[in-house]
């Protein structure tokens, strides 16, 4: 086991003009399990490539337990990749292709028989060590491939989408069950994925990347909680967060921000651990409310300033939960990062964005109590609970603090 | 193939068209195969014929007198067939394994991504440009390369030489037999701690079988069957190859020509042919990459 730690590494590849990964610097510590997560082409395939040595690193320098490995080639590292074809040998059966590593290794043959035969009965593969991989189903040849990577006890694991060709529901009891073998194995893991919601429940920490950059890297509620900008905001968090141009206006000591027409009041707490807010007074900015941070109803506690009123489009009752869409009176918010995030999720989603766009359409999603009562049609008050808002700046789409 | 009437549409229509295009399948197969394989069966026949019925026009009655003596003949005779027929496996089947392992390492070479060099399309270019040369043409500057190299009336200088005019075609298949197999396979094996070679031939080589089974038989046949150059490079009788001793046979060198043995001879050249494919075929079943990449 060991740490891995990235430092400033950037890659370009032959002939491209761009760079796959720029400046990327990550601490990966012994144990951990590590997500990047980011749209598809973003670089995470590269940058945990070049952590396996399949990959040169163009600049920059990259430890595993602490030894600088930049030139050691992927034999010489003691990884195991997991690739998101599995990669299974297709002529070598089940106990052979697991058995392969620990040959090469010269691990004695007694030994090795155990712990394959270990590895195979704590996947549930003990039945199939002798089948060929194409006669094992989708879920299965992920197992051995998991097995493949288990029994060789690396230093790390590295995984490349391991869970994106399983079915959806498989996918989620494996999600689980990788998550879980992790931590009882616990050995340092570099898992890639493009799904923020495999990212969040399995990573001990996240490492968002857009465009071969490093936009924010920690642990999944920091980056729910505090996205440092527009990107890891709207690309964490489902549904997505709901996104509004707003200006503020100062009232005495107070910062009111104008949500189509509805002035909210900022919550002093909020403003006291944001003191850049101040400067936007008479700006410009954009307003980020997750849909978790409305409540329908107001509480007569509540002071003023914390509610908006709203015209109920359609309710999606969900059973543990109802996200209630509702049209806000302002234009939608389509940003560099909001149409990239829009195109990756496939192309029904970037023109119902475009649509949106002309139409001038804002549409809010607030998630309520599966227990109230709300309908198509109605108008209902909505409370916001302030001090969970985010503020951007227009411009740089950096968090405003 | 052209559809013989339009469809009536539903299960029905579509079972007729199958059993229609099964039937001209069918047929057709058994037209082009008794085509080929007549030529073949006569061939056989009359090398079971005495010479005196092989010559005159075919009848009923020559079937009548059918013996081995054609083959006891070369077998036994001064001829010694069997000897040329061991000249010969060891020949091509020489040919065969050395064009095989070197078009397979050129292949890899040529043929995956992470060995490219700059200017390796124009050595593949290059290499196959000589597939562009018919060796006739260049057949006395071989003879003085190989006189200079002291290989001629040498097994090993044929070798080399069959090996040279193979490797084009074997060096095509075989990049492009590695160019197919999935690079993640590869990649795997470095990971789990695989040498360069060692990934080749626990790895690579299962998957690239057919191409190399394919080089292999068609290197084979060309040296099993190849006469000018064995005919220029060898001058001891002893050392020929069979189309060379079977050609003395037909010429007279070793006698008056003799029909039924040249036939029965030649029905002996055929045999190893037939069972190196046969021995190879098995190779050509597909989905050997089945299961190995992908969901
Ligand atoms: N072998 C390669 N040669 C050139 N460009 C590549 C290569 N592999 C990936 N890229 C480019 O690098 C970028 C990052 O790719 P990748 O790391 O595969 O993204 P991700 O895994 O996040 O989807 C993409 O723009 C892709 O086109
Ligand atoms: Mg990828």
């Amino acid at each position: 086991m060991a740490d891995i730690e990235l430092s400033h590494v950037d890659k370009v590849y032959e002939g491209a003009e761009a760079p796959a990964v720029r400046d990327l610097s990550l601490k990966i510590a012994d144990g951990e399990f590590m997500v990047l997560v980011g749209p598809s082409g973003c670089g995470k395939t590269t940058a945990l490539r070049m952590v396996a040595g399949l990959e040169d690193i163009t600049e920059g320098e990259l430890r595993i337990g602490g030894r600088v490995v930049n030139d050691v080639p992927p034999q010489g590292r003691n990884i195991s990749f997991v690739f998101q074809n599995y990669a299974l040998f297709p002529h070598m059966t089940v106990y052979d292709n697991m058995a392969f590593g620990l040959k090469l290794a010269k691990v004695d043959k007694a030994t090795r028989d155990k712990r394959v035969r270990e590895t195979a009965r704590m996947l549930g593969l003990d039945e199939y060590l002798n089948r060929k991989p194409r006669a094992l189903s989708g879920g299965q040849r992920q197992r051995v491939a998991m097995g493949r990577a288990i029994v060789r006890e690396p230093q790390a694991y590295l995984m490349d989408e391991p869970l994106s060709n399983l079915d959806a529901k498989l996918r989620v009891s494996m999600r689980a069950e990788l998550a879980r073998l992790q931590r009882d194995l616990n050995v340092t893991t570099i898992y890639v994925t493009h799904d923020q919601t495999e990212a969040m429940t399995m990573g001990d920490r996240i490492a968002i990347i857009r465009r071969g950059q490093l936009q924010q890297a920690g642990a999944p509620t920091e980056l729910f909680y505090k996205p440092k900008n527009l990107f890891v905001a709207e690309f964490i968090g489902s549904p997505s967060i709901n996104l509004v141009e707003s200006s503020l206006r100062a009232d005495g000591d107070s910062l009111y921000a104008d949500v189509a027409g509805q002035p909210l009041l900022i919550d002093p707490e909020a403003l006291s651990e944001r003191p850049a807010l101040r400067g936007y007074a008479g700006k410009r900015l954009i307003i980020g409310i997750r849909p978790q941070d409305f409540e329908v109803g107001v509480a007569g506690t509540r002071r003023r300033g914390c509610q908006v009123e709203a015209k109920v489009e359609l309710v999606e009752a969900l059973g543990t939960e109802t996200n209630v869409h509702f049209c806000v009176n302002a234009p939608p918010v389509i940003t560099d990062e909001v149409l990239e995030l829009a195109a990756d999720l496939g192309k029904d989603e970037a023109t119902r964005v475009e649509r949106k766009a002309r139409a001038g359409r804002n549409e809010f999603i607030a998630r309520v109590d599966p227990k109230t009562q709300v309908r198509n049609g109605d108008t209902i008050t909505l409370a916001v609970d302030t001090a969970q808002m985010h503020f951007f700046d227009p411009e740089t789409g950096q968090a405003i603090r | 193939m052209t559809s013989v009437a339009a469809p009536a549409g539903g299960a029905q229509g579509k079972q007729a068209r199958s059993r229609s295009s099964t039937i001209i399948y069918v047929s057709t197969g058994t037209v082009l195969s008794i085509l080929f394989l007549l030529p073949l069966v006569w061939a056989v026949l009359r090398s079971f014929m005495q010479p005196s019925d092989i010559t005159a026009a075919p009848s009923a009655r020559a079937f009548g007198h059918l013996t081995v003596a054609n083959y006891s003949g070369l077998i036994t005779g001064s001829i010694h067939i069997l000897r040329y027929v061991g000249n010969s496996v060891l020949v091509a089947g020489g040919t065969a394994v050395l064009t095989a392992v070197l078009a397979t390492l050129a292949g890899y070479g040529l043929g995956r991504t992470r060995f490219r060099f700059r200017g390796s399309n124009v050595v593949f270019a290059l290499i196959l440009v000589t597939l562009m040369v018919p060796f006739q043409a260049i057949l006395t500057p071989l003879f003085l390369e190989l006189s200079f190299l002291h290989l001629l009336d040498n097994w090993l200088g044929l070798i080399l030489f069959y090996s040279t005019f193979n490797l084009p075609f074997g060096v095509f298949v075989m990049r492009n037999s590695f160019m197919a197999a999935p690079s993640e396979l590869e990649e795997a094996a470095y990971c789990e701690g695989a040498k360069v070679l060692t990934t080749l031939r626990t790895v690579l080589l299962p998957l690239v079988m057919p191409g190399v089974a394919t080089t292999m038989l068609y290197a084979f046949l060309f040296a099993w069957t190849e006469f000018l150059g064995a005919l220029t490079f060898i001058t001891s009788i002893n050392r020929l190859t069979l189309p060379v001793a079977l050609l003395n046979v037909e010429t007279g060198t070793f006698g008056q020509v003799n029909y039924g043995f040249l036939i029965a001879g030649a029905v002996i050249a055929m045999v190893p042919c037939a069972v190196l494919y046969v021995a190879l075929q098995r190779f050509y079943v597909t989905g050997i990459t089945a299961g190995g990449v992908k969901g």
